[in-house]
């Protein structure tokens, strides 16, 4: 007993005693440290992010600079912050991140910009304030009409859908539920939602097919169903392989072609749609760096990103460009 | 009459004190207090809830609807402040009391109705994260003003030691600390914890002992909702936004802090200053690592081996020492 309130003692007095020493003796003028770079994806281990890592490693191969590319494994953006807060205080010179809260990541992301780290966001936007720039895949309307239009189609000028989300506080799906909505009223009046709270599978492949399955069975003049995250498609897909409903419900959504290719080649799904991950990594990563270098400024209305050309640059908002539409004939031509 | 510094906290102690020396030495950039100080912000919710948890646990008893509770007393809160246009004191204050209210409706259930604690505290876990989406649509509210987000994001004040180290002291941290003062005393220096351990160790001999047994559970879950109230709070400002989904999970990392701290998890025997110590370790391993570059799939899995190893030891000091400690 005695012996251990020593050792604790002991150890407290050569942290004292440390700390001491350490700002007596100026420390030394470091020398330039490499440029260190944080990509955050919104969650680690699924497909959609992890094509997002290669197009992020691939830019800082191209730059010379290595990237550390980490985030939770859950889609919990405290988590995110707590992990950003670690970033700040190893002096990281950009953060690049998805957040899945534009409001909650904004206090950590604003002291890191204090403290002089570059931040710009990506996948999904942070508060206006807390960033320099946004990376955005494509204009939330766009990705809104080609759901759509993908989805009238499949059913028909009155179909009556669902839609399968990821978490009901996800900013991008929830904007995109919105200039959904919108654009149906003008485009498509005669279509229905029939459950205006979308079904929530928070991320969760397993959800997703189980909320699907419970949909079928719940909504029995069910005719067509989004799943607009990349998890709840597939999730949504092997929930309607194992019913056997895809000859009398169309689903379609937002997910790799990878994940897809199999419910595509069985003819599950037979259209999705999605922009280009790799791309929007890249874009990101190349973004954040040319930050710290100074070659992208603020109130920059283009920006030239390696290999992807000139981006236009509106209101600190880059667009990668328009969604792509996936069926049977194109899906083998994307390997991410 | 029990000894103030015992062998289990010292122990955690020199846990706490080894890791916090072998980071500074190891890993570039750990030591330096500002950072060690901000990243503890993240703990005060956490830290807060495991000391009414300490006690219900020594009751045998557990609360599985912490988490969920913060959620939705921040859903008060925001709905309060945004659509009932109500000062943001008072919503504060409502906040508290919608803790409060949902830890005595947890109460009731145990005490009442006889309802083992997990299981009911699983039913309300579910029934107040459902309040808190139905209530918000589940749809996050942001825009709260600077004077919440202070509470936790702003510091009591800059502490000075040694020679030029400077190190600004965030005020939840000094909430947490009188909270921990607080719940110790009760604990370990008055009847509320010699009844509350009493009750874990033997709940029957408790009843012929004329302990309320029933009036002191309903007493103790009431105060961990409470408590789940003024952390709500805290979390809110935070991550500056009420959150149906907020503090998700919460409750694992509570419990996993109280029983690192050497409190057995069959009730019985509690350490609050050890729940608080448990806190700052586990905090401290993933700081840690996370600086020394652990990507987040590796931390997870250590977190479970010291989850794993603690366990064990504190199983090995209890019957070595005779159930002393």
């Amino acid at each position: 007993m005695r012996r251990v309130i020593t050792v604790v003692s002991l150890v407290a007095v050569v942290f004292a005693g440390r700390g001491v020493s350490e700002t007596a003796t100026p420390a030394p003028t470091t020398a330039k440290k490499p440029t260190s770079i944080g990509v955050m994806p919104k969650k680690k281990g699924i497909d959609f992010f992890n094509a997002t890592e290669i197009g992020a490693k691939e830019a800082g191969r191209e730059l010379g600079i290595t990237v550390d590319f980490d985030g939770p494994v859950t889609n919990d953006v405290t988590l995110q912050a707590q992990m950003i807060e670690t970033w700040i205080a190893k002096k990281y010179d950009a953060i690049a991140v998805a957040p899945n809260d534009p409001e909650a990541i904004a206090p950590v992301l604003q002291k890191a910009r204090k403290r002089g780290i570059k931040v710009i966001a990506w996948d999904a936007d942070a508060r206006k304030d807390a960033r320099e720039y946004f990376v955005n895949q494509c204009t939330s309307a766009s990705v809104a009409k080609t759901l759509m239009d993908v989805m009238a189609q499949g059913v028909g000028p009155e179909a009556k859908y669902i839609i399968v989300t990821g978490s009901l506080t996800a900013a991008n799906q929830n904007i995109w539920m919105d200039e959904m909505e919108q654009y149906r009223r003008t485009a498509y009046p005669k279509m229905s939602n029939l459950s205006e709270t979308p079904k929530a599978t928070e991320e969760d492949q397993e959800m997703a097919t189980q909320v699907t399955t419970d949909c079928l069975k719940a909504y029995p003049d069910l005719q067509g169903i989004f799943a607009i995250t990349s998890v709840a498609l597939p999730g949504a897909a092997e929930a309607l392989r194992k019913a056997g409903a895809a000859d009398r419900v169309f689903l379609t959504g937002l997910a790799t072609p990878k994940a897809m290719r199999e419910y595509v080649k069985d003819g599950t799904v037979k259209r999705f749609v999605l922009w280009n991950p790799v791309d929007l990594g890249y874009l990101a990563t190349y973004a954040a760096i040319a930050l710290t270098r100074g070659e992208l400024q603020t109130g920059a209305t283009t920006f030239k990103a390696g290999r992807l050309g000139e981006v236009k640059v509106q209101d600190s908002e880059m667009i990668l460009g328009d969604p792509i539409i996936f069926d049977a004939n194109n899906i083998d031509a994307f390997n991410f | 009459m029990r000894s103030a510094f015992l062998l289990r906290e010292a122990a955690l102690l020199l846990v706490l004190g080894v890791m916090f020396a072998a980071f500074s030495i190891f890993v570039p950039g750990f030591y330096d207090w500002t950072n060690v100080f901000d990243r503890t912000r993240h703990w005060v919710a956490a830290g807060l809830i495991a000391i009414p948890m300490t006690f219900i646990i020594a009751t045998a008893g557990i609360d599985l609807s912490v988490g969920s509770l913060v959620a939705m007393s921040g859903i008060v809160l925001g709905l309060l402040y945004r659509d009932g246009h109500w000062p943001i004191g008072l919503a504060v204050l409502a906040a508290i009391g919608a803790g409060m209210a949902g830890g005595a409706l947890n109460g009731a259930v145990i005490s009442r109705f006889g309802i083992p604690p997990l299981v009911a505290t699983l039913a309300t876990m579910a029934l107040f994260s459902g309040v808190a989406t139905g209530l918000s649509k589940g749809r996050p509210i942001g825009n709260l003003p600077a004077s919440l987000q202070w509470l936790s994001q702003g510091d009591a004040f800059v502490l000075r030691f040694g020679q030029g180290i400077a190190a600004p002291l965030p005020f939840s941290l000094l909430v947490l600390a009188a909270a921990t003062a607080l719940g110790w005393v009760l604990m370990h220096r008055s009847w509320v914890g010699r009844f509350t351990e009493f009750i874990g160790e033997n709940e029957m001999a408790a009843r012929f002992a004329a302990i309320p047994v029933p009036r002191m559970r309903l007493g103790i879950y009431t105060a961990c909702g409470l408590v789940c109230g003024v952390a709500s709070v805290l979390y809110t400002g935070l991550y500056a936004t009420a959150r149906p989904d907020a503090a998700r999970g919460l409750e694992l990392e509570v419990i996993a802090c109280v029983v690192i701290g050497g409190t057995r998890i069959s009730g019985g025997h509690a350490s609050v200053l050890g729940s608080l110590l448990g806190l700052f370790i586990i905090g401290m391993l993933k700081y840690g690592l996370q600086m020394g570059g652990v990507k987040s799939e590796y931390l997870i899995i250590l977190v479970g081996i010291l989850l794993i190893l603690t366990a064990v030891f504190n199983e090995w000091l209890f019957t070595r020492t005779g159930g002393k400690t």
